[in-house]
């Protein structure tokens, strides 16, 4: 047994790494970490950063005028849909202005698509919309396919098509009951769940998994629809409606639930486009636009459905626009199950792909709106370039433009009205 | 010493030691309520693991409180903080000494006992509001200001309403104010808007769903609670469920007949046999209400701060002053 000299003690890492931070920051002129001695500082210092503004936006939300004060909501906090940061100005319950930092959530995913083989790059696009995964997996296979020149046989479209329409009913069943709960009802977003708890029994009963399901493959999907699959897709068909009109009638006719949506955030469809908003938050301007019908990918050109709608524009809009997809899903869903063909699930692609050199770019209508993925070839077994346009990180951009004049109280119902999903939005 | 006296205070300290103890129990079954009836609701099980169908559970939740590491904020006020919860617990329980449980089972029958009422449970919100600005934080902060400004506006309707009862019963007394109720009529007969004004602003006095704006769980964290953990924030958690039961009760009381049965012939029993039997109706008329707020948690979203305040000073200001006016009028030419 070796005998450790005392002398030569272990320093502690993180004693380290103050030191070394503090040695930098000196450097850069600016003040130690570790301030000596905890003095109390006025609401109107606290929150502010220890260095100067970087840019413009940055002086301009930091500079404080009379009576106001910054509040940092999140990363920890209850109800920002994951880790995002809102740096919200407010005078009294006011907010002046407000800027979301973004990035807790960065996993680097474009970066890790790009170090796979073209079929490991379904299984890191997984998680970034974690509430509707199929849907992440279905835009890099429609590009891969482009790219390396098959097409899916079509049974295998129709199954996808199916288990992305069940994942929107889920997804946006449960923007009702988080829209709900960021107001307080703690009720439909627990008859939410029990929606998406059998929709993911079904797609795992399709695919194996229970979340991330990994199930689209290049040239096809993983599996075909199995016996436990189908039974369970009927006895979900029979009670979804139900489940849907049971917490409608829990929130659509709430006089509270009205007086704090209508009217609130109201974002203008010129406004929306012009920030390149997509999906519900964009149809619920008025502007009829899903990428399902402009650009038909897919079977989506075979099914019969029209771009839906709503007037207003505002949270109420939104989430009117949110049930009327649900329902429109839930018929797309009985149109698949109607002229579902027979045949195989997947073309013959060897185990690792190489495509000519070249370029593909699709897009599909997500939950959350137009998610689309741009890949280049060099011709390696892996791509050069993967890049992913994420709704939600788009409709993020709005909230600056919503919030102020707002309510303290009105951010999380704002929010979750747009319904980001944090996972897409730092990738 | 005078004996009498001496049996006086005697008195006084047993019915008050009681009603303190009776405080924890009646928070824990409240809070067993909550859990299990909204659970329920949301088509959960709920708890259902410590003890039989789980009715232990709150009890747990309780020790688990008090064996919770007692944290205090580096920049926060010690005294004000440490004070705070106390002084909100303070306030739920004395209240609960005019509450009039059965005939001859009141801590202390006042003459002016809802006087005493209302103007003990205002001070609830001066804890509130230490504890927000005790805590140097912003959530805090914003949550303790809210509480004052809700509370106070709310304290105007809920005392206006009930002076139409008072004006009609001609007197401050639960006591007497029940006994008018037996030999007249209930209260929200006579009453109806009164009664509804009241439970409104009772919910938004003891900050509960519709208008739980103080705690706010998806804006503010947990208001002025959220730097309190231990038995301290264990504290607030049971005063506002002690809260809800004395507005329950002095509801009950006030509009509802109190410990008087719902039909006449034995409305009303003598000796001991009739305090377990007033006992029994009030805490089972009182537990209703308490279903009630439980229920509205269970199915409504929270008003906005601005709406809650709107409805206070244009809605319910207005309705409560011309109720009284109408109840004055009616008492005056009717002689009543």
């Amino acid at each position: 047994m070796t005998k450790i000299d005392p002398e030569t003690r272990i320093p502690d890492p993180i004693e380290l790494d103050r030191i070394e931070e503090d040695r930098l920051r000196a450097v850069a002129g600016l003040a130690p970490v570790r301030a000596e001695g905890g003095e109390y500082a006025g609401f109107d210092q606290v929150g502010l950063p220890d260095r100067p503004p970087q840019t413009d936006r940055e002086r301009e939300i930091y500079t404080l005028g009379e009576g106001e004060m910054l509040v940092n909501m999140g990363p920890q906090h209850p109800s920002t849909h994951g880790v995002m940061r809102l740096v919200v100005k407010v005078r009294g319950e006011i907010i002046v202005d407000i800027d979301p930092v973004l990035g807790y959530l960065h996993r680097g995913i474009e970066k890790l698509c790009e170090n796979a083989t073209y079929t490991t790059v379904l299984t890191y696009v997984d998680p970034m919309d974690y509430l509707a995964t199929m849907n992440n997996e279905h835009a890099p296979a429609i590009a891969f396919e482009k790219l390396y020149g098959i097409q899916p046989p079509k049974r295998a479209e129709y199954i996808r098509a199916l288990v992305v329409e069940l994942e929107r009913v889920s997804s946006h069943g449960l923007m009702m009951g988080f829209l709900a709960l960021d107001m307080g009802g703690i009720t439909p977003i627990l008859y939410a769940f029990i929606n998406r708890d059998e929709i993911v029994d079904l797609l795992s009963a399709i695919s194996g998994q229970r979340m991330l399901f990994n199930f689209f493959r290049v040239g096809g999907v993983n599996f075909d629809t199995n016996d436990e699959f189908l039974s369970r897709l009927g006895t979900w068909r029979g009670r979804v409606l139900k489940n849907i009109e049971m917490n409608e009638r829990l929130i659509t006719d709430n006089e509270i639930f009205r007086s704090r949506t209508i009217d609130m955030g109201t974002l203008t469809g010129r406004d929306a486009i012009s920030l390149g908003v997509t999906g519900p938050n964009l149809r619920a301007s008025g502007v009829p636009f899903d990428v399902r019908k402009a650009q038909p990918y897919s079977i989506y050109n075979e099914l019969e459905f029209d771009v839906i709608t709503q007037t207003g524009g505002d949270s109420y809009a939104r989430y009117l626009q949110r049930i009327a997809e649900i329902k429109q899903s839930i018929h797309l869903i009985d149109q698949i199950i109607d002229k579902m063909p027979h045949g195989p699930v997947q073309a013959q692609v060897p185990g690792i792909i190489r495509p000519k050199p070249g370029r593909a770019y699709a897009a599909i209508e997500s939950p959350r709106g137009l998610y689309s993925v741009y890949a280049i070839s060099d011709g390696g077994p892996n791509p050069y370039r993967f890049r992913m346009r994420d709704p939600s990180f788009i409709s993020l951009q709005a909230m600056p433009k919503l919030m102020p004049g707002r309510l303290v109280a009105d951010t999380m119902a704002i929010m979750a009205s747009l319904d980001p999903v944090m996972g897409g939005v730092d990738k | 010493m005078d004996f009498e006296l001496i049996l006086g205070i005697g008195r006084f300290l047993l019915a008050t030691t009681l009603l303190l103890l009776l405080t924890v129990p009646t928070a824990f079954v409240i809070i067993q309520m909550e859990m299990k009836i909204i659970a329920q609701m949301n088509l959960r099980f709920g708890p259902n693991r410590v003890g039989p169908r789980g009715i232990f559970q709150s009890t747990i939740h309780g020790f688990k409180v008090l064996a919770k590491e007692d944290t205090i904020p580096d920049q926060a006020d010690r005294g004000t903080f440490t004070l705070a919860p106390w002084m909100v617990y303070m306030a739920a329980a004395m209240s609960m000494l005019v509450i009039p449980f059965a005939p001859g089972a009141v801590a202390a029958n006042f003459n002016i006992g809802i006087v005493y009422f209302f103007a003990v449970l205002g001070l609830s919100v001066v804890g509130l509001l230490v504890a927000g600005w005790a805590s140097y934080n912003k959530y805090s902060l914003l949550g303790g200001l809210r509480s004052a400004a809700q509370m106070v506006s709310y304290e105007i309707p809920l005392t206006l309403s009930i002076v139409g009862a008072v004006v009609l019963a001609g007197t401050l007394n639960f006591s007497e104010l029940i006994a008018w109720q037996r030999e007249n009529v209930w209260l929200f007969i006579a009453q109806p808007v009164g009664v509804g004004i009241f439970y409104i602003s009772s919910l938004a006095e003891v900050n509960r769903t519709p208008f739980d704006m103080v705690e706010a769980d998806s804006e503010l964290v947990a208001g002025p609670f959220t730097e309190y953990s231990g038995m301290r924030f264990g504290f607030f958690f049971f005063a506002e469920y002690v809260a809800l039961f004395i507005m329950s009760g002095i509801l009950v009381s006030l509009f509802f007949g109190g410990w008087l049965a719902p039909w006449p012939f034995p409305a009303q029993l003598d000796g001991f046999g009739g305090t377990l039997y007033g006992i029994f109706w009030f805490f089972l008329k009182t537990y209703i209400f308490v279903f009630i707020a439980v229920w509205l948690r269970a199915t409504l979203p929270r008003v906005r701060v601005d709406q809650l305040m709107g409805m206070a000073w244009k809605v319910l200001l207005p309705l409560a002053l011309v109720n009284l006016f109408i109840t004055a009028i009616v008492v005056v030419v009717l002689d009543l």
